[in-house]
Parts: C-alpha cells; sequence; structure tokens
C-alpha cells in the first residue's frame, strides 16, 4: 500500500508545518492579546488613578487657596490672642470649614503660656466654637502635622497629613491641611491648618470606584468577589505604605514592596508574587500616593475570553484543514497508485498492458505518458533483442559447425606404421582459424604440408579450406614440391580478390630412402631433431645439440605473384630424426605482458626433448605444448598455434632374396621378363593367382618403359631388380632414358564405356591395382620405379 | 601363343592358346583381324586355354569389341579362368564383355 504512504507522508508533513505555524500565530495571538489586556488594564487604572489625582488635586487646590489667604490674614493679625481668633472666625465662616486652626511657637504670646493653639470649629450649622486647645497634654510641638507645617516654605504648597484621630473636640478622624506662618521679619512663628475630614475623602474614593464599575466592569463583574478576592480597589496610601483611604479588605502590604520601588513612577505594575496589577500616582500636597489595583483575572477576562475563541475556531478551522487536505491529497495520488499497478503489470512480462487516463493533463499523466513511450520501446527492443540474439544463436552454432568442419578436414592420426610415425596438433586462437596442416602418403611417399593463411577467424579459414584442397588436388598428380607450390601459387592467386596470403612448407618425403624433397613459401624454416648435424646439409645451424634447423630458402608466400617460381630443395633424412614444422603461432605466442615464446625456448625445448629421448612426435608435442600454456599462463591466445611432427625410422630389412635382369628396350623380351617374375614369384611362395596378378603389373610398368623411355629407333637398357624381405617383394625397375613418372597419369575411370575409354590410363591402374604400392624417382638421372608386393598374406 | 580362326555355328570363333603378352600380341592381333570384317555374326573368343593376357591383350579385346558393336553384333568371351577373370576385374573390362 505504497501509495497511502505517500499521501499520508504529505498529509502528515503539509498539517505538521500547518501546526507549526499554526502554533506560533496562536502563540502571537495569545501574546497580543495578553499585551492588550494589559495595556487595557493599565490605560484604565491610570484612567482611574489620574481620575482620583485629579479631584483630590483639584480639591486640595481650593483648599490650598483658602488655607493660604486664611493663613496671610492671620499673619496680619497676630498682635494678640483675640486677634487669631477672629481672624480664623473671620475666615472658617467665609470658607465654611469644618475647623481651622493656628499653632504658634512656644511662649509666643505672653500671658498664655508654652502652648497656645488657636482652634475654631463648626459646632453645628449655624454655631462656631473657639477653643485653645494648646497644652501639657495636647504637646503640639513633635507632632508630624507640626513639624511637617513648620519645615514649608512660606510661599510653597501646604501640606495634608495623614488621618488622625483628633479626640480634643469630638471623635472623628481627620486630615489637615497645614501652612507655615511667618512674622514680619521672616521668622517663622507657626503653624496654620484647616481640617478636611476623612470620610469625605472616602466618598470620593467611593465614587470614583462606583464610576469604574460602572463604566469598565460588566454587571456580572463586581469589585469583589464571593469569596472574598478583591478584583478592583483604590487604595490612598502614605508613604510608609499605611493605608490612608480604601476598601481593607484588600492586604496593604502587598504594595509596600513595589512603593519602595516605583514611587512616583506612572505605569501598571505586576504586583510580584501576588496576582494583582497595581497603577500608582502621587498626590500633591501630600506624601500620599493613590493605587488602583486590578485583580489578574480582572485584567485578562476579556483576553481570556478571546483566546479561547480564537483557540476554538483555529482549532475547527484546523480540522476542517486536515479533513479537505487529507482528502485532496488522497485523490491526487491516487493516480500514481494507479500508474504504479499498471507499471508492475507490464514489469511482469505483460507488454500489452494498457495505462491508466487521467482527468488533468499534470505530472502524473505526463510520468504516464512517458511511461507508454518506454513501454513502446521496450516492446520493439525486446522485438529485435530476439532477433539478435536468434542470429547470434545462429551465427555461434554455424561457427560451431564451421569448426567442427575444419577440425574434420584435418587428417586423422595414424597409429605409427613402416617408416613413418606422425603426430599434429592445431589450436585456433577463435572458433575457426588460418592455420593448416595435411598430410597423406601415396606411392611408398609422404606428402605434408603446413601453412598460415595470413589472419585469423572466418575469413582465414575459408581460406585455410581452399588452399588445403588445392594441396590435395594438385599434389595428386604432382609429386615434386616445388611444382605443388608453384601451381597452387597460381591457382590461389588467380582467385586471391582479398589479397590474402598463404605461408606455405610443402615437403615429400621417399620412404624407402629417407630422401626428402622440399620447398618453402615465406613460412618457418622447420627443426631437425636428432639427425647427424653437419655434413649432409648445405649450411646447417646447430643453436643446440641435435638440433638445427632445415635450411630453407624463402621464397615467397602462395598467393602473391602468380608466376612465381618456386625453388626446389633435397636434403637426406637419416633414421631417427624428427621433422618439427610450426607456424608463427608458437614463436608468438605471447604471455600477459606481451612477452612472446622466441625461437630460443622452441630449440632448448626440443634439445631438452632430445636429451630425454622423447622426441616421438607424440610427445615431442606435448612437451611443447606443455612448454607454451606455462608460459602464457592466463593470457588469451593470440595467434592460432599449430605444430607437426614427422619422426622417419628407415626400413631395414634383411634381405632374403635378390636378382636381377637387364633387357633392352624391346617388346619381344617380355617372354624373357615373364619367366623372371614367374620364378621369383615362385621362390617367394606366391600362387598362381598373384604371380599372374604381380606378372601383369610388371609387364605393364616394363612395356611402358621400353615404348616410352627412350626415343624411337634408340637402343636403351631397363633393368629389373627383385628383392624379397620377410614383408614383401619388390620390384626395382630402372632405366635411364628421358624423366618419366607413370604415378602422375591420371587413374582410369573404369566405369567408362568402352567407347568412352582411353586405353593409355590403364596401365597404371592395372600397376597399382595389382601391386601393394608403387613408388617413382627419380634419381642420378634415372628412373626408378619401385613396384612392391606385401608377402605375408599371399602365400 | 597360337590363334585360330573359325566359324562355328554361325558364329566366328578366335581359340586362344598360350600366353598373350605384350611380345606376343602384335601377332596376336595380326591373326585376329578378320573377326573386325565379321558381318552378321557374333564374335566369340575362346579363352579356354588362355593362361594369361596382359594390357596389350586386352586392347586388342577392346579394339575388336568397338569394331563389332558398331555393326550391332556381341562379342562373348568364353571359358575364362581364375587368372582372366582376375584381370578383367581389376580393369572393369567384366563389365564390358559378355561371357559364355
Amino acid at each position: 500500500m505504497k501509495k497511502s504512504k505517500l499521501s499520508r507522508r504529505i498529509t502528515w508533513r503539509v498539517i505538521g508545518i500547518m501546526s507549526f505555524f499554526n502554533v506560533l500565530i496562536i502563540g502571537a495571538i495569545l501574546w497580543f492579546v495578553f499585551e492588550v489586556s494589559l495595556r487595557n488594564s493599565d490605560m484604565r487604572g491610570q484612567y482611574v488613578v489620574d481620575g482620583i489625582e485629579g479631584k483630590i488635586e483639584s480639591l486640595l487646590w481650593a483648599v490650598h487657596v483658602g488655607a493660604a489667604n486664611n493663613r496671610d490674614e492671620i499673619e496680619r493679625n497676630m498682635e494678640s490672642p483675640e486677634q487669631v481668633f477672629d481672624a480664623l472666625e473671620r475666615e472658617i465662616t467665609a470658607n465654611q470649614f469644618m475647623g481651622c486652626f493656628a499653632a504658634f511657637e512656644p511662649d509666643y504670646f505672653k500671658g498664655q503660656g508654652r502652648w497656645f493653639e488657636a482652634y475654631v470649629y463648626q459646632a453645628d450649622s449655624a454655631r462656631y466654637e473657639r477653643q485653645q486647645i494648646g497644652s501639657s497634654s495636647h504637646d503640639y510641638f513633635n507632632g508630624p502635622w507640626y513639624q511637617k507645617g513648620l519645615s514649608l516654605e512660606r510661599h510653597g504648597l501646604g501640606y495634608l497629613t495623614v488621618p488622625y484621630f483628633d479626640n480634643s473636640v469630638d471623635s472623628a478622624i481627620y486630615c489637615s491641611y497645614v501652612l507655615p506662618i511667618v512674622d514680619r521679619e521672616g521668622r517663622k512663628v507657626g503653624v496654620y491648618g484647616v481640617d478636611l475630614e476623612y470620610l469625605w475623602l472616602n466618598e470620593v474614593i467611593g465614587e470614583v470606584e462606583k464610576i469604574v464599575k460602572r463604566e469598565f466592569l460588566d454587571d456580572e463583574e463586581s469589585l469583589q468577589d464571593r469569596d472574598g478576592t478583591i478584583n478592583f480597589s483604590v487604595q490612598i496610601i502614605d508613604d510608609k505604605g499605611n493605608r490612608i483611604l480604601g476598601s481593607d479588605s484588600l492586604d496593604i502590604n502587598i504594595l509596600k514592596a513595589e512603593q519602595e520601588e516605583v514611587f512616583g513612577n506612572l505605569g501598571m505594575k505586576d504586583l510580584k508574587g501576588t496576582p494583582y496589577y497595581v497603577n500608582f500616582k502621587p498626590i500633591p500636597f501630600t506624601d500620599w500616593t493613590v493605587a488602583v489595583i486590578q485583580h489578574r483575572d480582572l485584567v485578562f477576562a476579556w483576553g481570556g475570553v478571546l483566546a479561547v475563541v480564537i483557540l476554538f475556531c483555529m482549532g475547527i478551522g484546523c480540522l476542517v484543514i486536515f479533513f479537505f487536505t487529507t482528502r485532496s491529497i488522497r485523490s491526487a495520488t491516487k493516480p500514481l497508485g494507479f500508474l504504479s499497478e499498471s507499471a508492475q503489470e507490464v514489469a511482469k512480462g505483460n507488454f500489452d498492458t494498457p495505462l491508466p487516463t487521467f482527468k488533468h493533463n499534470d505530472e502524473v499523466a505526463q510520468l504516464r505518458d512517458s511511461f507508454g513511450n518506454m513501454q513502446e520501446s521496450l516492446v520493439k527492443y525486446i522485438e529485435e533483442l530476439k532477433d539478435t540474439t536468434a542470429q547470434k544463436a545462429t551465427i555461434e552454432r554455424d561457427l560451431r559447425i564451421a569448426s567442427d568442419i575444419q577440425m574434420g578436414m584435418l587428417p586423422t592420426m595414424p597409429p605409427k606404421s613402416g617408416s613413418i610415425d606422425i603426430y599434429a596438433s592445431l589450436t585456433p586462437a577463435k572458433d575457426v582459424g588460418g592455420d593448416l596442416f595435411d598430410f597423406y602418403s601415396r606411392d611408398e611417399k609422404l606428402f605434408f604440408c603446413i601453412g598460415d593463411v595470413s589472419g585469423k577467424g572466418v575469413p582465414a579459414s575459408l581460406f585455410m579450406a581452399v588452399t588445403r584442397s588445392i594441396f590435395r588436388t594438385v599434389s595428386a598428380h604432382e609429386s615434386m614440391p616445388e611444382r605443388i607450390v608453384t601451381t597452387m601459387n597460381k591457382t590461389i592467386a588467380d582467385m586471391n580478390k582479398t589479397h590474402m596470403f598463404v605461408t606455405l612448407f610443402v615437403g615429400v618425403l621417399d620412404l624407402p630412402s629417407g630422401r626428402l624433397y622440399y620447398c618453402n613459401a615465406g613460412h618457418d624454416a622447420p627443426l631437425l631433431i636428432g639427425a647427424d648435424s653437419g655434413a649432409r646439409f648445405l649450411a646447417c645451424q646447430s643453436p643446440s645439440a641435435g638440433v638445427s634447423e632445415l635450411p630453407c630458402d624463402n621464397n615467397i608466400p602462395v598467393g602473391f605473384r602468380p608466376q612465381w617460381q618456386y625453388s626446389l630443395q633435397e636434403a637426406q633424412i637419416t633414421t631417427g630424426t624428427t621433422i618439427f614444422l610450426f607456424t608463427d603461432g608458437l614463436t608468438e605466442a605471447m604471455d600477459a605482458d606481451k612477452a612472446q615464446f622466441q625461437m630460443e625456448r622452441v630449440n632448448n625445448v626440443a634439445a631438452q626433448a632430445l636429451a630425454q629421448q622423447q622426441q616421438e612426435p607424440r610427445q615431442l608435442i606435448n612437451l611443447m605444448t606443455e612448454a607454451v600454456h606455462q608460459f602464457v599462463g592466463d593470457a588469451e591466445q593470440s595467434d592460432d598455434l599449430t605444430m607437426m611432427a614427422v619422426q622417419y625410422i628407415r626400413q631395414q630389412r634383411d634381405v632374403k632374396m635378390q636378382k636381377s635382369i637387364k633387357l633392352t628396350n624391346d617388346t619381344q623380351e617380355v617372354p624373357r621378363l615373364n619367366a623372371f617374375v614367374e620364378e621369383v614369384c615362385q621362390a617367394v611362395g606366391f600362387d598362381e593367382l598373384v604371380t599372374t596378378q604381380v606378372k601383369v603389373a610388371v609387364e605393364e610398368a616394363v612395356v611402358n618403359v621400353m615404348k616410352y623411355a627412350y626415343p624411337t629407333g634408340h637402343r636403351g637398357d631397363v633393368t629389373i631388380e627383385a628383392a624379397a624381405n620377410d614383408v614383401h617383394l619388390k620390384f626395382t625397375i630402372t632405366d635411364s632414358g628421358k624423366l618419366f613418372d607413370p604415378t602422375v597419369l591420371p587413374v582410369v575411370d573404369t566405369s567408362l564405356s568402352a567407347k568412352e575409354r582411353k586405353i593409355g590410363g590403364l596401365g597404371i591402374h592395372i600397376m597399382r591395382q595389382n601391386m601393394d604400392s608403387i613408388n617413382y624417382e627419380r634419381m642420378d638421372n634415372l628412373n626408378v620405379l619401385t613396384l612392391r608386393k606385401t608377402i605375408n598374406n599371399n602365400q | 601363343m597360337k590363334t585360330t580362326i573359325q566359324e562355328k555355328d554361325g558364329n566366328m570363333v578366335a581359340i586362344l592358346e598360350g600366353s598373350l603378352d605384350t611380345a606376343a600380341a602384335p601377332e596376336t592381333e595380326k591373326a585376329m583381324s578378320p573377326l573386325n570384317d565379321v558381318e552378321d555374326k557374333d564374335v566369340i573368343i575362346d579363352c579356354t586355354n588362355l593362361e594369361y593376357v596382359s594390357s596389350a591383350g586386352l586392347r586388342i579385346f577392346l579394339g575388336i569389341l568397338q569394331k563389332v558393336e558398331e555393326k550391332g553384333r556381341h562379342v562373348y568371351l568364353k571359358g575364362i579362368n581364375d587368372k582372366v577373370r582376375g584381370i578383367l576385374t581389376i580393369t572393369g573390362f567384366i563389365n564390358i564383355f559378355e561371357f559364355k
């Protein structure tokens, strides 16, 4: 269910980011609400504080003006106590004060004693009373109001005392507004004061609170909760933090700490450790401060509600967004899921799977289109690949077959027999190669060749096949290697359009005599292993004892120049010698460092084989193969590797009988010949039938010589030698006439009718058929024809 | 080598006796030449006493065969021994002659 993971992932990521920002926004809003609430309450507090302070201040100004006038009047009428009293009474009536007084310094008025405080008060609505209240029990000199009053500047503001309980006239609480009295000389001589009733100030406060309640609070809210918690309160405190006015449900001590710090400062402060906020304002004319206290709940009442509403709305909003986002994302990613399923089908191998269609032409649809293109390409490429693979398989199969054909063309290794032990190996570098070797026996001669077509692989292998078949065809009717090579060259050069060429070595070894005739066409010179080095060869290189190189003319490779005449060379091969032939795949075999095997190593292995008496062809080639493999190691084979070894063991058999007869070239001598042949055959033990066969063959051979060897009319000799060992009886027919090789005449086709038969070719056919082998040699200007008949099964 | 020509039962018969080798060939050929001129008769070569024949002899037989066949008649070899048979077989002549 991968698709749902994607949509979930996206959804959660979107939600996560949104939530993060939501939290930030909410935080900001809450902070904002918090600040606004504070600001709001601050303003409210300030407003109230300002209001109260203003009201009191204006009140006190009025008082001050009246009091100051009063005091000035007193100063003008201070001659006697009566004057003072009169002045006081005059003023109080005018100003309608509750009471006023003038207290003088000690012993100011003579005859009055130490203390003199003139006090006039309103006894009731119409009447004022006078009283001197200074006495030892009312020692006013140390009273704070007196001290304070004296310290004031004559022309400055007065001072409103803290409420005090005065029971000198009646029991009530008063505040007094005092001013200094100064005489004409400028000396402070007393204190004038006006009484203000405390309760009246309290009323002011109460009024203010009501206003506040009316203007700022709901009907639901009140200044004080049911459980006694004060929500809103106005207090007036003195400089010591004691309450002067205000509801005493509030613990005034909470203001003390703050007051120390902020006395005189404006602005709402948080009372630490309490749930209250306070606005202070000092009241002039006094040491008082008015404080408006607001409970936290009051401050944040609205804010809290607002916050909750906002949070609720945002919560709802988030849920809605979450819901729609999830749906939207899921539906957007659904196409991916469908596409993925289709792709899975295609991957299974159902290339025809139709791809889903989509409403919108967005990236998913584009992906689908791309995938569709890939699908088509895939189908096409797979078809092409099938074709290519089938072709490749065909080619490989054909190559294998070609390799088999090529290997099949090579002669099988015969077991050691007669004079010859021969072994060869060919390893192409690729499936098929350009190296060739061939050998076969005909007429007691071993025809062999080794060659190397330029290049390797299929082209070289075709050329190799052609070369080999031409060798067989040409050597069937040419016995001398230089003629074989020259004819091959002409034939191949005429059809050589691709300019390939073959290096070739052709040898014809006469088995009875050990005489080697050879022709080299640009090929590596073979080695002679185990030969008597020295005298027999023309120029012998002997790198190691018993190992020498057969001297070769280089000529040119076959296939170049159609008119080239190749040279004939001869050598005598002593018995036991192994002729070792090879292609340059041996000397140029490369190891991983591209170093070559080289001729030196070949010589060394050959010498080693000879030393170990292992120069028999199979052993020798195995040793050489081993040495090359060790040298090359894991490196890839770079060229076709071909080796052939021919060991010659001259057959020496005990000659049991030897007879000869010499005739002239006159066919009338034939009866003599036949009598000779009969005699020899009987001596060997041939029966009549075999004897007849031999007679016919020998007669045929000798008659040929008589008729054709010498020019007409010219008398010549023909010698017939008969020799027998325990294997066969041989007749050697020798003449000194012109070169005539009967073995190269075409063999007669005995299936032709009489009319078509050419009688000339019959003779060689008879010879071959009746005898086990025929062998022609031109030696020392003599034609030497040898016919052999095996003895053992013919007796 | 002895050659005798006879007419017998409406056929020309050549009786050969001895060894027909190359030396005897010219003489025998001459003796048998009448067979070439035969018309309306088959030729029988009686080889009962023919000991030996070499390729020279076969050439003679062949010449006669060609001439006689041109005239639409047959040549028969009669009484060949094993040795002669062997030679005829090897050369394939055994397929082109008729025998009695």
